[in-house]
């Protein structure tokens, strides 16, 4: 035999000793230890990458969660007796205008000499009143003989040896007749849109007050802006109800608004022939006492920061209310009342927040949001008050003439819960609502963070991709696992797993520009393939399982899903054929051109009927798409569940006389519903962050409707758009985080609800 | 010897090179080298002419020995005849001709693999499950025939109840673990669904241990009552046929007990075929034994005449412990 001429395994001649025989190699104990060491390093690894990702997320937008933070930086000498501060944009050489009429300017971080120019002697008169502009630096000038003129001040920085100086520059205007009787100028201001100009002023003429008001032109030429003529002068005063206690103009140049003692404020409009009162509301009328002490324009003059005497503080601002066709003013916000009237007040030139000061309180509001970033009784009674053009210094002047200058970091004014959250009524609006508009075309534009259009899209896309994949996934995967021939399943996964593949930049790209165009003009057809379809499944089931038994046993499962296929097949394709003619019976609308004649076209007939939007890249486009991307996923886990269903299961189920769509509903269903239940969640998961293919196929209209036929656009996608817009940690910066962190939650949160239902299932459903 | 070694090669060659897959009585599923090891060993001991392994070696037709008393015992309600069956190029049942009288208890015994479970799981059809699976012979129950196109399978398995050999109770309460046979037949009314409940309990020696939580999952019952509970589901449609693929055999001694106490309740009642391993339960519980080797009916008789005085030498091997 064979045998013998093999070696034994069992060498018995020389046993060796029994430490050497059982002790591990050292070579092996070092390998194990080495692998355990790098396996927990790497677990701990992911836990704290991931853990990082979120500290790092939430590191950005906790900025955008804080109040304003001021604090006292300097203090200093200002003129005394000073009328009006204005101040530069580094705040280094504030202006006063002293009631003399001249404006000095001191140097609050060199050793300049105070610099004075006498603006009355300039201008040949006495000043008896002044409006400043800070966002232009225009100081408005009213004259004892009812002429006004314009002051414009312009800091220049010079750079010598590296270092800065600003330098101030004043132009000084030729006074300008207001038209009418001579006497004290009580109140001006200036409005300029750089088209249109318009001055208002309040004059005493004889011991009666005059509200005029005129509209300016400037000649452009080759060589620079002209002289400002007076194109036309207009007496309000018979039309002012009350007396007139202050004007201000509006920067459109369109319109004044003229303040009374008796708390209304008349709002003029120009029309051709001057001006017309186009409304005449009081603010405060529900108070005790209605009077207005202060009135002011917020940046941009759509908005009014009013305050009462008793210190109600509200604001009002410009819209057209729903049914008429003009702007006229209403109440928007109401901010906590102050202690009293107003002593000071100035806005930001660059964002919506304004400062008013009563008594030693000052409070800095933010209209947008409604919100008081920065509230505090100071040590002194501040009479001026002044925010740098940079936002980061408030100046005071007190009583005693003595400056305070405060540093001022609030770089997230528009950033609140509100503002992402809640409802805010938005200047121009005629409603509070959930908007995200966050950069516009001009410098006081109102940036709208509503997360909620964003929310909303998202999950108005995962719904609509869940819809459309949910049925099908979840069917083809129990096909697959209960009812098709292995010889068709060895087919169909490796197929599905390829889908899956598919980079979703090339579902977007086929979604927008080849799916879209087709589905735009067969919406019919889509309809009445998705009714057709699945009623040709029930149908031919219905037949099928009418046949003789002999007839279904020689078909197989081969012939079954044959016919199946081809009936489904012929659906489809009368589906795409009877959709015009459908379209043709049932989606009309009249012609406009022709009465009598009705055009068939769904994109006319259902915002005809229904009111809502027609887009052509709309929800159901991003539906089949996004859909695509998911099913794969859902398939594969699902169907990993359903055939792991332990087969005496579905043994036992069938051997008691149950068919294979009984045994599949009733017992594997059920069984594998923790395992489905996570390939749903799973396929949701990536709906909600999926970024390429909803970035391609809608319009990214952040809208809030669930109409099919319109856009969206979802928090991912809002990411991908808005990032080249978002500077480096600013307000838009971090509130694209804050949706970045939404994602996060949200993906978070189906994953535990999926995680811990899944678990509750399994142990519901757990077979021995 | 030289003979032999040309024999085994034309045993397992033939099939191959053939390449067909048609019935052959001489095509085996065991591998060939366990095949020549058991023959060496039978044959050197004694003359085996009449055993199976002997038969197949010769390349000679095997025979079933079928015992006067399994004849006359008519009606039968099952009856199979010339029944081969392949797993795709294999073949695991050889001719198998096997009648089972009403009412009666038939135990099928033989070692692994032998297709005993093959042989019970086509008299419901449950082998269509497997794909690649084809039959050939005549198997009917009753007047119906269960192979053949034109054979309605559920209503089939309607009429044929089966015990698995481990108990598949489904992830659902016990009440209606039971009436899961009548809720698929479409009924529904709770009165007739209860009153099968307890019924089928009570054959199923369960009723009193579990009344009281009817509503309970089944899978909190322990591994005896949960074969019970698959017993009184197979039995809940009072079907005409019982299958019990080795239904103790995952059970501890006292759950055997009971289950095979419960068999003999439902002697008379249901006719039974009961496949297993273990032949103690085969003489305490059944009426007739059929000995199945290597895919044929070796013999089929009277349980006491198999395990006291079997007629062939495989029967008596195997029944006295030689081999198995």
């Amino acid at each position: 035999m064979s045998d013998s001429t093999e070696p034994s395994h069992l060498d018995r001649a020389t046993p060796a000793p029994a430490g050497a025989r059982v002790a591990t190699r050292r070579s092996v104990l070092l390998l194990d230890r080495a692998m355990s060491l790098i396996i927990r390093l790497g677990g701990i690894g992911i836990i704290v990458a991931v853990l990082g990702i979120f500290v790092f997320i939430l590191w950005q937008i906790l900025p955008l969660f804080r109040g304003a933070a001021v604090e006292l930086a300097s203090s200093g000498r200002a003129p005394p007796g000073a009328r009006l501060m204005l101040v530069d944009e580094w705040s280094e050489r504030p202006g006063f205008l002293g009631a003399d009429g001249t404006l000095t300017f001191i140097d609050l971080v060199g050793d300049a000499p105070a610099e004075s120019i006498d603006l009355a002697g300039r201008v040949g008169a006495q000043i008896t009143a002044a409006h400043l502009r800070p966002t232009t630096g225009t100081i408005a000038l009213g004259l004892e003989d009812g002429s006004f003129a314009l002051a414009d001040v312009n800091y220049r920085a010079e750079f010598d040896d590296g270092r800065r100086r600003v330098v101030p520059e004043v132009n000084v205007g030729a006074p300008i007749d207001l038209g009418g009787g001579r006497g004290r100028v009580l109140d001006v201001d200036y409005g300029d849109s750089g088209r249109d100009k318009v001055a208002a002023a309040i004059v005493e003429v004889e011991g009666k007050l005059e509200v005029r008001a005129v509209v300016l032109t400037q000649r452009r030429t080759l060589v620079g802006a002209g002289r400002i003529e007076v194109r036309g002068a207009f007496d309000a005063t018979p039309l002012v109800g009350g007396t007139p206690k202050a004007v201000l103009a509006s920067s459109k140049g369109d319109s004044f608004l003229v303040v009374t003692d008796e708390g209304e404020i008349d709002y003029f409009f120009a029309v051709d022939s001057g001006f017309e009162l186009r409304q005449r509301f009081s603010p405060f009328e529900d108070q005790p006492d209605p009077r207005i002490s202060m009135a002011e324009f917020i940046f941009g003059d759509v908005s009014l920061a009013l305050v009462g005497v008793d210190g109600t503080n509200r604001v009002f601002s410009l819209f057209v209310p729903e049914g008429q066709s003009v702007r006229t003013w209403g109440r928007t916000k109401q901010f906590p009342p102050l202690p009293g009237p107003v002593s000071a007040y100035t806005k930001s030139t660059r964002t919506k927040a304004f400062l008013v000061v009563a008594g030693s309180l000052a409070s800095l509001r933010f209209s947008t949001t409604e919100s008081i970033r920065w509230q505090e009784e100071l040590p002194f009674a501040p009479r001026l008050v002044a925010i740098s053009g940079k936002n980061d210094r408030i100046l005071f002047v007190d009583e005693s003439s003595r400056l305070h200058v405060y540093a001022l970091s609030d770089p997230h004014p528009e950033a609140s819960w509100r503002a992402f959250f809640g409802r805010i009524w938005y200047e121009g609006a005629d409603r509070p609502g959930f908007e995200w508009q966050s950069t516009g075309g001009t410098d006081d534009f109102e940036p709208k963070l509503s997360m909620v259009p964003l929310l909303i899209g998202t999950l108005k896309g995962t719904f609509y991709a869940l819809l459309f994949a949910v049925p099908i996934a979840v069917s083809a995967a129990m096909y697959a696992s209960q009812f098709a021939h292995w010889k068709v399943r060895a087919f169909v996964k490796p197929l599905m797993e390829v889908m899956a593949s598919l980079p979703s930049v090339v579902l977007g790209f086929l979604a927008a520009l080849w799916l879209a165009p087709i589905i735009e003009t067969r919406v019919p057809s889509v309809l009445l393939m998705l009714l057709l379809i699945p009623s040709a499944g029930v149908v031919l089931g219905l037949l099928w399982s009418a046949a003789p038994v002999a007839v279904r046993n020689r078909a197989g499962l081969f012939g079954e899903l044959t016919v199946l296929l081809c009936g489904l097949l012929v659906a489809g394709a009368l589906g795409w054929i009877g959709g015009p003619l459908l379209e043709r019976l049932v989606f009309t609308v009249p012609d406009p051109a022709e009465p009598g004649r009705r055009i068939a076209d769904f994109r006319l007939w259902w915002p005809a009927f229904t009111g809502a939007d027609f887009q052509q890249r709309n929800s159901l486009v991003v539906g089949f798409m996004m859909g695509f991307a998911v099913i794969p996923i859902i398939f594969t886990i699902a169907e990993d569940a359903l055939s792991n269903v332990p087969q005496s299961l579905r043994s036992g189920s069938l051997a008691l006389g149950a068919s294979r769509w009984q045994t599949a509903v009733r017992i594997v269903l059920p069984t594998a519903s923790a395992g489905i239940f996570s390939a749903l969640m799973i396929g949701l998961g990536r709906a909600v962050g999926e970024t390429m293919i909803v970035l391609m196929a809608t319009g990214n209209t952040p809208i809030m409707d669930f109409n099919i036929f319109s856009g969206m656009r979802t928090l991912s996608a809002n990411i991908a758009v808005e990032l080249p817009e978002a500077p480096h940690h600013g307000t838009l910066y971090r509130a694209l985080f804050l949706g970045a962190m939404l994602l996060f939650l949200m993906t978070f949160a189906v994953n535990t609800v999926a995680e811990v239902l899944r678990q509750h299932l399994r142990e519901r459903f757990r077979t021995i | 010897m030289p003979s032999r070694e040309l024999d085994r090669g034309a045993v397992t060659g033939a099939p191959h090179a053939a390449g067909t897959v048609a019935v052959r009585p001489d095509a085996d599923p065991a591998p060939s080298s366990i095949l020549a090891e058991r023959a060496s060993r039978f044959v050197s001991a004694d003359d085996r002419s009449d055993s199976v392994i002997a038969a197949i070696l010769a390349n000679r037709p095997t025979a079933t020995v079928v015992h006067a008393e399994v004849a006359e015992d008519v009606p039968h309600i099952v009856k199979i005849r010339g029944f081969s069956l392949h797993y795709g190029e294999k073949q695991a049942l050889h001719d198998v001709s096997l009648d089972v009288p009403v009412g009666k208890v038939v135990a099928l015994i033989g070692p692994s693999g032998c297709g005993k479970s093959t042989l019970i799981r086509c008299v419901n059809r449950l082998n269509d499950l497997i794909d690649s699976v084809r039959t050939s012979g005549v198997l009917t129950i009753g007047e119906t025939s269960v192979l053949g196109p034109e054979t309605d399978v559920i209503g089939l398995r309607k009429r044929v109840g089966m015990v698995f050999q481990k108990s598949n109770p489904f992830p659902k309460s016990i009440f209606e673990n039971v009436v899961y046979g009548l809720r698929i037949a479409g009924e529904g009314r709770r009165s007739v669904l209860r009153e099968v409940c307890e019924r089928s309990l009570r054959e199923a020696a369960l009723w009193d241990e579990v009344k009281d939580r009817l509503d309970e999952s089944a899978l909190q019952l322990s591994g005896g009552q949960q074969q019970r509970l698959c017993i009184a589901r197979a039995v809940a449609t009072r079907p005409e046929v019982l299958l019990m693929d080795e239904p103790c055999s995952a059970l501890d001694p006292v759950a055997t007990a009971k289950v095979e106490e419960l068999i003999g309740q439902l002697r008379g009642v249901y006719t039974v075929m009961i496949v297993t391993h273990n032949m103690q339960q085969a003489a305490r519980v059944s009426d007739y034994t059929a000995f199945m080797y290597l895919g044929r009916l070796v013999e089929y008789g009277p349980t006491e005449a198999i395990f006291q005085n079997p007629r062939c030498r495989d029967t008596r091997d195997y029944v006295t412990g030689r081999f198995g």
